[in-house]
């Protein structure tokens, strides 16, 4: 038993971060702030040449064959860096086309060839997913795409991006392109009717999303807290704000810690996996949102100006929390769960 | 990074299981006095006539010498074992979890000898003479002194929230040996005989009705140098040794019976009539969305535990990080009863015992204890703060 990354682990985060530091600058991509898409064709092929779209999908069906462990510190670091793009449903688009048995539709998304939307209900109880898509639904990254995964009850299904016209709205994340749209038996590519497992994943990586975001912001109050000052001193040797950024780092452990967790039961299909993916999302999502929002605080004027990049991650762990169902579905389902043995 | 049990650890769970089933007390702890300590001993010397005893303690001075994983595995096996009291509330602690590792550690091979056999065995109750009326939260503040004379100190002075004093035989006790020296520089940590002349106890009564908090009161107690621990005037040094086994490990039982509180509690709110007067209490949507978000976090705390063994193995020693675990796991102790008592309706106006079945409001009054005890959790932000995240002092 141990919840830290390998020494093979910790190189492959450092590869991952090198890249997003490089090519994923938050202020760079402040650029596409507002429109359709975020998505660099370029830049999302040297993702896919890294393997991260595959990373814990089997050599068998076309990925680089590490584990859910591997993917969630993918995620963690994307969430690090509030990078946006249609990582997850990418990542969970390529697994659904190899398990489907379309293995050239899996390539063509591991390739970044055809690039993927995220759809979910939008406040639509009576969604479909399956052989054919109904229902109304919020469509993610869709400027742009080829393709759109749709996630609904226990199916998921992949259909063409000309089969889902949405509507773009005013999307309260800048860099998370959102539109509403209906559709009606719409065919799907691919699908799969139980994707519980599926989704279960899409669960832990959203959560291991929500981590990095936490952790992102605790340090980013730490690092202002020694370099601000005030009233001659540094503002964290003030306990208002040093105990404020040790919130923060309790937030952010309880959220790692849980997510890595959950991957790795996710992964090795215990019976309390479910359980520890739901129990991550609750409290991921919660270090997200309010170590975002402190952030803010922490900063004073120039948290709250747009230069700076702390509201980023107040949006974005407000539309991650609100990503493959909400706080009340998962505490929900995490009640209904037996106790893990 | 991985769940895996190894087969040794996996054998170790069912070991434990069984010897469990096979020896746990049926009856009620005494709450008190001379039949809990005889209590608290035997069951300790059960454990040691078992194998059970310092679980990670070196094998050389009587431990089994394995790792914190199978202590947690332990930990576990007990709560779910159904025990008629809880591991931490035991006059035992002291002397498993801060005195004898304290020994392993910076002790003496006579010190080692002397003690350690003593604290497996069930023989001696250790009790931890730290905080003082003046010196709390700012602890290198003590000012109970200790004067050389021959080969002895002479400590006068007074230590209080001494839990267990009334019925221990040894104290880790904290004395000012150089008053002129920065007031870290000139502590020491010293063993002290509880019944030395001149040593006073007065019990302390509680919010909690709990009645093994004690005051010291020391009037020139003479305890041999042989008794230092550490080095004159380092005690600073062992003590804070002491302190990251407590804000590390030594926790550690609590935590895992918290889970299994929380599954108590669920089990409570599917008896009980909810706040309606109708529905059972899980039916109610503020009482079911707090229990599932105590479930979430006590499986956080799980998780944070095992993260704190794992950097505790890669680095040999406890960190700072266990502050982080210690904060966590106070506040949500907390929030779990407070829980309890808007889940049990009606019987949350009626005392019971801290220890027990089905028991709620006692453990609600003891739980103010996890967020001072220790070190207060504002002195673990600090902690956090300033050790591990780095930000300069005040």
């Amino acid at each position: 038993m141990d919840l830290l990354p390998t020494a093979e682990q910790d190189e492959i985060v450092a590869t991952i971060r090198a890249q997003l530091d490089r090519d994923f600058d938050l202020h760079a991509l402040a650029a596409h702030d507002g429109a359709t898409s975020v998505i660099d064709r370029d830049l999302w092929s040297r993702c896919a040449e890294l393997g991260w779209f595959g990373l814990g999908l089997s050599e068998t069906l076309g990925g680089v064959g590490y584990t859910l462990a591997e993917e969630a510190l993918l995620f963690a670091e994307l969430g690090e860096h509030a990078t946006p793009g249609p990582f997850l449903p990418t990542v969970l688009g390529a697994r659904l086309a190899a398990l489907a048995g379309d293995g050239d539709l899996a390539a063509s998304i591991l390739a970044g060839e055809q690039i993927m939307a995220l759809a979910e209900p939008h406040g639509d109880a009576d969604a479909t997913a399956g052989s054919t898509v109904s229902g109304t639904y919020r469509v993610t990254d869709h400027g742009g795409a080829d393709l759109v995964l749709v996630l609904a009850g226990n199916a998921a299904s992949i259909v063409g991006a000309e089969q889902l016209h949405a509507d773009p709205m005013a999307s309260l994340d800048l860099l998370v392109p959102t539109a509403i749209g209906t559709v009606r038996d719409a065919p799907a590519r691919c699908h799969l009717d139980d994707a519980t497992g599926l989704v279960l994943r899409g669960t832990v990586l959203v959560a291991s999303e929500l981590a990095g975001l936490a952790t992102a912001t605790a340090a980013q109050s730490t690092e202002y807290a020694k370099d601000r000052e005030q009233f001659g001193t540094p503002i964290g040797a003030f306990q208002a704000v040093k105990h404020r950024c040790a919130d923060m780092a309790v937030r952010a452990e309880a959220a790692t810690s849980l997510s890595r967790h959950a991957a790795l039961a996710v992964f090795d299909g215990l019976t309390d996996g479910p359980f520890h993916a739901h129990a991550a999302r609750v409290v991921a999502a919660d270090a997200a949102v309010q170590n975002a929002q402190i952030n803010v605080q922490n900063h004073g004027g120039i948290g709250f100006t747009w230069e700076h990049t702390a509201h980023r991650y107040v949006t974005r762990s407000q539309v991650r929390s609100r990503t493959l169902g909400d706080l009340r579905g998962h505490l929900g389902a995490l009640l209904d769960q037996p106790a893990p043995t | 990074m991985n769940l895996d049990l190894t087969p040794e650890e996996q054998a170790f769970r069912e070991e434990a299981r069984t010897w469990l089933r096979e020896h746990l007390p049926t009856e009620e702890r005494p709450p008190e006095g001379k039949p809990m300590r005889d209590f608290d001993l035997a069951w300790q010397r059960t454990l040691f006539d078992g194998g059970w005893a310092g679980i990670n303690w070196p094998t050389e001075y009587g431990g089994r010498g394995l790792s914190d994983i199978q202590q947690m595995i332990w930990y576990e096996e007990f709560a779910k074992a159904n025990p008629p009291f809880t591991l931490n509330n035991s006059c035992t602690f002291v002397g498993n979890l801060h005195g004898g590792p304290t020994i392993i550690v910076n002790g003496d091979e006579q010190q080692k000898s002397t003690h350690l056999p003593r604290i497996l065995r069930g023989e001696d109750v250790w009790c931890q003479g730290f905080s003082e009326p003046g010196a709390g939260s700012d602890l290198a503040g003590l000012s109970t002194k200790a004067v050389i004379d021959g080969d002895e100190l002479v400590v006068n002075g007074q230590k209080t929230w001494t839990s267990y004093a009334h019925v221990a035989d040894r104290q880790e006790l904290l004395v000012r040996t150089d008053p002129d020296a920065p007031k870290h520089k000139g502590i020491t940590w010293v063993i002290c005989d509880m019944d030395s002349p001149g040593i006073e106890i007065r019990e302390i009564q509680t919010m909690s009705h709990v009645t093994d908090f004690c005051e010291v009161f020391y009037d020139d107690v003479r305890i041999p140098l042989t008794n230092v621990v550490g080095g004159l005037n380092n005690g600073w040094r062992t003590a804070m040794s002491t302190l990251s086994f407590e804000r590390g490990t030594a926790f550690m039982a609590d935590q895992v019976e918290l889970a299994a509180t929380v599954e108590d509690l669920i089990d409570e709110a599917r008896q009980r009539t909810g706040p309606d007067g109708r529905r059972p209490a899980i039916d109610d949507d503020e009482i079911a969305r707090r229990l599932a978000t105590a479930r979430a976090e006590v499986a956080a705390l799980r998780s944070m535990t095992i993260t704190g063994i794992s950097r505790t193995a890669r680095a040999g020693v406890p960190g700072p990080e266990g502050s982080i675990v210690r904060l966590f796991h106070g506040e949500l102790h907390q929030r779990v009863y407070q829980l309890a008592l808007d889940i049990i309706g009606p019987d949350a106006l009626r005392l019971t015992p801290v220890d027990g079945e089905g028991v709620w409001t006692g453990p609600y009054l003891q739980s103010f204890a996890y967020t001072i005890g220790g070190g207060t959790t504002d002195i673990q932000r600090n902690i956090v703060g300033e050790r591990v995240l780095g930000l300069p002092r005040a």
